[in-house]
């Protein structure tokens, strides 16, 4: 008995010195830019990202993190680890009452970002004092307000923009399909030769929110609205004719589905499957580069469109260091980061600046950038640009797609 | 019967020596578009880019060390618990052993989140010394077994006979088990590295980014369709265990009696 009543003493001892160690650390939100960035001078920041591309992480580790100790004195530091794994790590820190925790910058966004928002492990509404953001977006772009349906609320500044595409390899296929109805005949005419991801994988899933897209009568019938399963349901039904229409005909004949994007981008480079696809318009120009997909890889889109979404950069509720923080999200922000992030020596990936509020040099150095031969033009993805539906649509096609396709 | 060895041989090429030497041979080479037609293209450009990453060094240097640290503490944990199994008399000693067998049983990452809380609290969190302490979790119940099995195997006659002719506990140690228990330690090492460098979900959690090992590096580049990196990056991953179990085998010739490779041949 004694022995466990000195063991609860202890246990209590600890609980109280970590409860008392927890000042909140707000002071950040009254401060002007100038306090900011004279507090965030010398400081080290710590940016938790998905680490599993060597271009966004050259990007980080050579281009950005260099130029941001150069010009703000700041050290930025790259921690790779899965946005899931970023988000356990929080929820566990915030029960146990961690006030100073070791990641200041986080890279989110959709699901991710409604679970972090909905659980309060964000640090709230900062992007109103980037003095980039402000300047060079057009703050009020609905693709900023919302992401995956979830209000973004100030509390996420947008980093970057992707939209889905199709790959295909034109040395096989000379005309590619311009909808999802002549993909219908096209997989019917060349049986084997395609497939997607299942559903549990985030690419595999965006194609089906597309056929989804494709069979209401009208994409906005679907993104406008949150999930109501009566009101999709005509949309539904044709969804799973079209899947069980095409599954004969699909790779090994629809028995087994990639299960995720990586397989499905193996069995392209090798020939087996014509077409793959995935977010992001011009990832297929590392992969050519490095000799994983045919250099004749090009890109297509689907009538009705193709779905895009913005992704962001977080602070973390219990960051130890939110002036840093802010500092390094506005110098990402910043035209020059952007445009090299756009140009396709690194990452390659598109930008979410208003090319409008830029000042002209620099609205014609991002003109100038020639993204490679497999991406498609700015015209052609912005005319066919579709918003994401709410994050429930997800979880939906998820259980749905098991039932429907995979069970019968 | 003069089939059998011959047999033996073209099964080992066939499912050991040949993947590994396709796994060398993509690593060197553009990833290889089989049905394409075209051959191996040999190239160095997955090392570069291999090479190229900052944190590469650092995580197999802090993987070595961690390593290293969780093998020390299994072989002292591993040889006195196996030895206190054998010798001392225990009522309900198979229950002892369960228990000491359980973290095994239950799964890893049920415990690391448990203790997650726990490590934030007593300032464990996001240390070396965290993430050392879970991987002695899925480690060490192993390593009690096997020094517990060779100790049965050596006998309590052999033990109590340096007992009985006056020998101190150490003297003891070093001169009769640890000599004896050399098939053990092998085992040990090399289980113990081989598991704690391929931890990647409780490292991630109790680290916290702050510990950076190689499984933190390498495993997001399992989402990679480039082969050729990920083959350069697999045989990267190969070559600590072996390197680690190169040096425990030297630091094993230490031990009294070892016949020493450049001494008594017979």
């Amino acid at each position: 008995m004694k022995k466990k009543g000195l063991l609860m003493l202890f246990m209590t001892l600890l609980l109280a010195a970590c409860s008392s160690g927890g000042s909140q650390e707000e002071a950040w939100k009254d401060m002007s830019w100038e306090a900011v960035e004279e507090e965030a001078d010398g400081t080290e920041v710590r940016l938790y990202m998905w680490g599993g591309d060597e271009g966004i992480n050259r990007y980080i580790d050579e281009w950005a993190a260099p130029r941001l100790k150069e010009a703000h004195n700041i050290t930025l530091e790259r921690v790779p680890m899965d946005a899931a794994e970023i988000l356990q790590k929080l929820q566990t820190e915030k029960q146990a009452g961690k006030q100073d925790g070791p990641i200041d910058i986080i890279w989110i966004n959709g699901e991710n970002f409604k679970n972090a928002k909905e659980n309060e492990l964000l640090a709230g509404s900062f992007t109103n004092k980037l003095p980039n953001f402000n300047e060079y977006y057009d703050t009020e772009d609905p693709a900023f307000q919302t992401d995956f349906g979830t209000s973004v609320e100030g509390m996420e500044a947008p980093w970057g923009k992707v939209q889905f595409v199709f790959y295909y390899d034109a040395d096989q296929i000379s005309e590619p399909p311009s909808s999802f109805a002549e993909l219908q005949n096209w997989i019917h005419d060349h049986p084997g030769k395609f497939t997607y991801p299942r559903a549990e994988d985030f690419s595999g899933n965006a194609f089906l929110r597309h056929v989804l897209y494709a069979q209401a009568e009208e994409p906005s019938n679907i993104y406008e609205n949150s999930l109501s399963e009566a009101d999709i349901q005509p949309a539904a039904e044709s969804t799973w004719a079209y899947l069980k229409d095409i599954q004969p005909d699909l790779w090994r004949s629809g028995e087994h589905y990639p299960n995720d994007l990586t397989e499905l981008d193996r069995l392209y480079s090798q020939g087996e499957v014509w077409m793959t696809m995935g977010y992001n318009e011009s990832r297929a120009e590392s992969l050519i580069e490095d000799g994983v997909f045919p250099e004749s890889t090009r890109s297509f889109v689907l009538e009705p469109g193709s779905i895009g979404n913005t992704h962001f950069l977080s602070i973390p509720f219990n960051s130890s260091n939110p002036p840093g923080a802010l500092a390094a999200i506005n110098f990402l922000l910043s035209p020059e980061a952007q445009l090299a992030k756009f140009k396709p020596d690194y990452w390659g990936e598109n930008t979410p600046i208003s090319f409008d509020q830029l000042p002209e040099d620099m609205k014609q150095e991002f003109e100038a950038v020639d993204r490679g031969e497999s991406v498609l033009s700015t015209e052609r993805l912005e005319e066919s640009f579709l918003p994401e539906s709410e994050a429930a649509y997800v979880e939906w096609m998820k259980e749905q797609w098991f039932d429907e396709i995979v069970q019968p | 019967m003069n089939q059998r060895p011959r047999l033996f041989l073209v099964i080992t090429l066939l499912f050991f020596l040949l993947p590994v030497l396709i796994l060398a041979a993509q690593s060197f080479s553009a990833p290889w578009r089989f049905p394409s037609g075209s051959g191996l293209d040999w190239e160095l450009g997955s090392y570069e880019q291999l090479l190229q990453s900052p944190m590469l060094w650092k995580a197999t240097f802090t993987s070595i060390w961690i390593g290293f640290i969780v093998l020390m503490l299994n072989v002292v944990i591993g040889v006195f618990t196996g030895k206190a199994l054998t010798t001392v008399p225990l009522k309900g000693r198979p229950w002892v052993e369960a228990l000491l067998l359980s973290p095994i049983l239950i799964p890893v990452l049920a415990i690391a989140m448990g203790l997650h809380i726990f490590m934030i609290r007593a300032g464990l969190a996001d240390t070396v010394l965290g993430v050392i302490i879970i991987h002695l979790v899925p480690t060490v119940p192993y390593s009690i077994k096997i020094f517990h099995n060779s100790y049965q195997q050596i006998g309590r006659a052999m033990l109590e006979q340096p007992h009985i002719l006056g020998s101190g506990f150490f003297r003891q140690l070093f001169t009769i088990e640890l000599p004896l228990l050399k098939p053990a330690l092998r085992s040990v090492t090399f289980l113990t590295i081989v598991i704690s460098l391929s931890q990647y979900a409780i490292t991630a959690i109790i680290g916290g980014g702050r510990v950076l090992t190689l499984p933190l590096v390498f495993f997001p580049f399992l989402e990679s369709a480039d082969a050729s990196v990920m083959s350069a990056f697999s045989l990267w991953f190969a070559v600590i265990p072996v390197v680690m179990y190169t040096l425990v085998e030297a630091v094993i010739l230490l031990l009294p009696y070892s016949r020493l490779p450049w001494r008594n041949k017979r």
